[in-house]
């Protein structure tokens, strides 16, 4: 394409054109801007995912006091609370299904006797609700040494010489939640809400037959696609400025790295996603079957695939390829690492470059896409 | 009563002339079930690791080979810096990094406690804690081998010094399997996407249109218009419905314990709230678009509350107050319980209440606008 075939003129003209329409149709601005935040909010305070107080029932037959010292042990771990002593639980199911317990930890009626007498270990069987994997887990992993520990104590011996483990948790030392959810919702808002503006406006003129009229009239198709693009870069900048925003002062979310880098990437990534929206509007013929586009591949497999909530490397093989194509994948890798890490281009420059190839890619596609229109 | 089958007829001839839209109801949303379904495990495997080892002796080369031999953990490299170490975090080639003292071996081979230092990268709070913790579970292994290979060579036998044996069974999910929780959750919020948003998308297609003012000026009445829009989208919601749930049996092999007529209950229950939803959303919206953000909006809210991936107990007490109000909290429920613990309308009976509840509140809400609008 020739330099002097863009004209700025133009551009200006449909960029107007474009600004007239997002403001007539203001409850949808509305949603835009506050959404993002309210998803702030909701996040901010739902979202903790450390178990803490796990119902739990304690089945003693025999009533004896070493199960109670034991009992005493289990109710003042974080992870348990213990709801009550039950003299026998026949129906195990059925106290799972009334009680809403996590887990029945059962002792035999001559515990005491074993536990005093040596030779043979007493057994303590732990029935645990295994619906939630998370949580079972978690039992399962914590039960055992928990109460290894409670029965050492109460006869007094001493544990065998063993390895401390000295953690160091870095980036986010006091494991804030907050540090976690703002890169992650940036991710998602970030793609979501320029591939469904570009889509909608663009489906939104076929199935009113102006964008014929356009495509009629001296515009070319990369006039078209910078004319409506910009509208949408400006509302998607606004969106992401007014999270770190939100994520700084509210939630003390502060950037570890260079703004400017940080600014950058976003840019890049918004380009990516309004490049997708332009696809999806040259394949779909209604807004409805744009959205039907929109909803699956952005948001949810960001969701889903960047590894946001549910870590990459436990997926199957196939999932992590489909992750590794996923723009929010890298885009992730860069949020985080300039935010949290405070890492700058010479460790993130890869998963710039991939990120900025996609945008490219998506881009010399639409054009191809639109021009075929004509 | 004639009228509304013609109703149901000319919304019915709406979507075959759409065969798109038809592809795009079953499609994607099957796609999802399949690709979610696997991708959604919230186990974490695979943590990779690097490890520096001051100590380099046989017992701390011992302890790598454990974990190199460990599932959990995808063993990146040995390096003689700690510096590699950080670099290699920052960089997110590893998430945890082992530091072994040099004093490891010597004190360890001697029978004392000795420390090993752990480098976590932090920004994924939930699984760093969960790696902490398999990387506790995996060096007390570690030690108890250790301390019972020492009293075996002194002919006592560890079992003896031990006083309680703790066995865990894991019930209603043996093998801890998180599609077996997420799929039916998924079920869930699938079929409230699809209800809501084709009912809604309908009725205000036809405001768009114009058509909408067209049929009320007709000697139908609002409420035969209602039901006339809807019944077709039950008819899709109970074939969705019935479909995931074959994939999520056949397929994900996940089992059905419970009771199938509770379940078909309990989802009209549903269904009326997500319907009213829907309603609702195009009596409030004037666009299409305006219809898909609403609903997109209201359905975050209800997933992000519905205990999906976040357990309601672990929410703040306000937060558990306003989930009350959220049906999908409710079926999720209820279809987990069903399908896993083989619970009964005796043991639901409550949620199944809660969610009538809404649901007549939401379609009631719903109706009564409509008729203002109609009139």
């Amino acid at each position: 394409m020739n330099s002097h075939s863009i004209s700025p003129l133009r551009i200006r003209a449909l960029v107007i054109k474009e600004t007239w329409h997002i403001m007539r149709d203001w409850q949808t601005l509305i949603i835009i801007i506050a959404l993002p935040v309210l998803m702030m909010f909701l996040y901010g305070y739902a979202l903790t995912l450390d178990i803490s107080d796990l119902p739990v029932l304690i089945e003693d037959p025999s009533g004896s006091s070493v199960v109670r010292d034991i009992g005493r042990n289990i109710d003042a771990s974080q992870t348990f609370k213990v709801l009550g002593y039950v003299y026998s639980a026949n129906n195990v199911e059925e106290v799972f299904k009334t009680w809403h317990v996590k887990a029945i930890f059962r002792f035999a009626p001559d515990f005491d006797k074993d536990v005093r007498n040596g030779g043979t270990p007493a057994p303590i069987q732990v029935l645990i609700d295994g619906t939630d994997p998370n949580q079972g887990t978690l039992i399962r992993n914590l039960a055992e040494p928990l109460m290894q520990k409670a029965a050492f104590g109460i006869l007094g011996i001493k544990p065998q010489a063993s390895i401390n483990v000295v953690p160091d948790v870095l980036y986010n030392p006091e494991q804030k939640s907050s540090l976690f959810f703002v890169p992650g919702l940036m991710a998602i808002i970030l793609i979501m809400i320029p591939a469904m503006l570009t889509s909608l406006t663009l489906t939104r003129e076929k199935e009113l037959g102006t964008l014929e009229q356009l495509l009629i009239s001296p515009l070319k198709p990369i006039e078209i696609i910078i004319g409506k693009i910009l509208a949408y870069v400006a509302i998607a900048a606004i969106d992401g400025g007014l999270m770190l925003f939100v994520g700084q002062v509210w939630f003390g979310v502060s950037c570890a790295g260079n703004y400017a880098f940080l600014i950058l990437s976003c840019l890049v990534y918004i380009l990516v996603s309004l490049a997708l929206g332009l696809i999806f509007s040259t394949v779909a013929k209604t807004q409805q079957q744009a959205m039907l586009l929109v909803i699956p591949i952005t948001m949810l497999s960001t969701i889903m695939l960047s590894g946001f909530i549910f870590p990459i490397a436990s997926m199957p093989q196939a999932l992590q390829w489909l992750a590794n194509i996923m723009p929010a994948t890298y885009f992730l890798l860069l949020i985080r690492g300039i935010m949290l890490k405070g890492v700058g281009i010479v460790e993130l420059w890869q998963p710039l470059c991939i990120l900025s190839g996609m945008g490219f890619l998506f881009l010399i596609l639409s054009i191809r896409n639109l021009k075929a229109k004509l | 009563m004639r009228s509304i089958f013609t109703l149901i007829w000319k919304e019915f001839a709406h979507i075959k002339a759409d065969p798109l839209m038809v592809r795009l109801i079953f499609f994607p949303v099957l796609v999802q079930l399949f690709v979610i379904g696997y991708a959604i495990t919230t186990d974490v495997k695979n943590t990779p690791i690097a490890v520096v080892d001051y100590s380099n002796t046989p017992v701390s080369r011992d302890l790598i080979t454990h974990l190199k031999y460990n599932e959990l953990f995808r063993f990146v490299g040995l390096t003689t810096d700690e510096r590699h170490i950080t670099t290699m975090l920052d960089k997110g080639e590893i998430r945890v990094g082992l530091v072994i003292p040099p004093d490891f071996g010597l004190k360890i081979s001697n029978n004392k406690s000795s420390s090993v230092y752990l480098r976590i990268d932090g920004e994924d709070a939930n699984s760093s804690q969960v790696a902490v913790g398999y990387m506790n579970s995996v060096l007390s292994r570690f030690s108890l081998d250790r301390v019972a290979l020492i009293l075996k060579s002194q002919g006592m036998n560890i079992e003896s010094q031990i006083p309680i044996k703790v066995s865990p069974v894991v019930m209603f999910n043996p093998r801890l399997d998180s599609t077996w929780y997420m799929i039916p959750a998924l079920v869930v919020i699938l079929v409230a996407l699809i209800t809501g948003l084709l009912t809604g998308l309908s009725i205000v297609k036809e405001k768009e249109k114009g058509t909408f003012e067209q049929l009320l000026v007709t000697p139908i009445t609002p409420i035969q218009l209602v039901v006339g829009k809807i019944i077709p989208f039950v008819i899709i919601g109970v074939i969705e419905i019935v479909a995931f749930f074959a994939v999520s049996l056949l397929w994900f092999r996940i089992p059905f314990k419970g009771d199938p007529v509770a379940l078909f209950v309990f989802a009209i229950f549903y269904m009326m709230s997500s319907l009213g939803i829907g309603i609702l959303a195009s009596m409030i919206a004037r666009t299409s678009q305006q219809v898909l953000f609403l609903l997109w909006f209201i359905l975050i809210f209800f997933i992000m509350l519905s205990g999906f991936f976040i357990p309601i107990e672990n929410m703040p007490g306000w937060v558990q107050i306003v989930t009350a109000a959220n049906p999908v909290r409710f079926f999720m429920f209820i279809v987990r319980s069903i399908l896993l613990k083989g619970a009964t309308f005796v043991d639901l009976w409550r949620e199944g209440l809660a969610m009538l509840f809404i649901g007549i509140a939401v379609f009631w809400i719903a109706l009564s606008s409509f008729q203002r609008r109609a009139s």
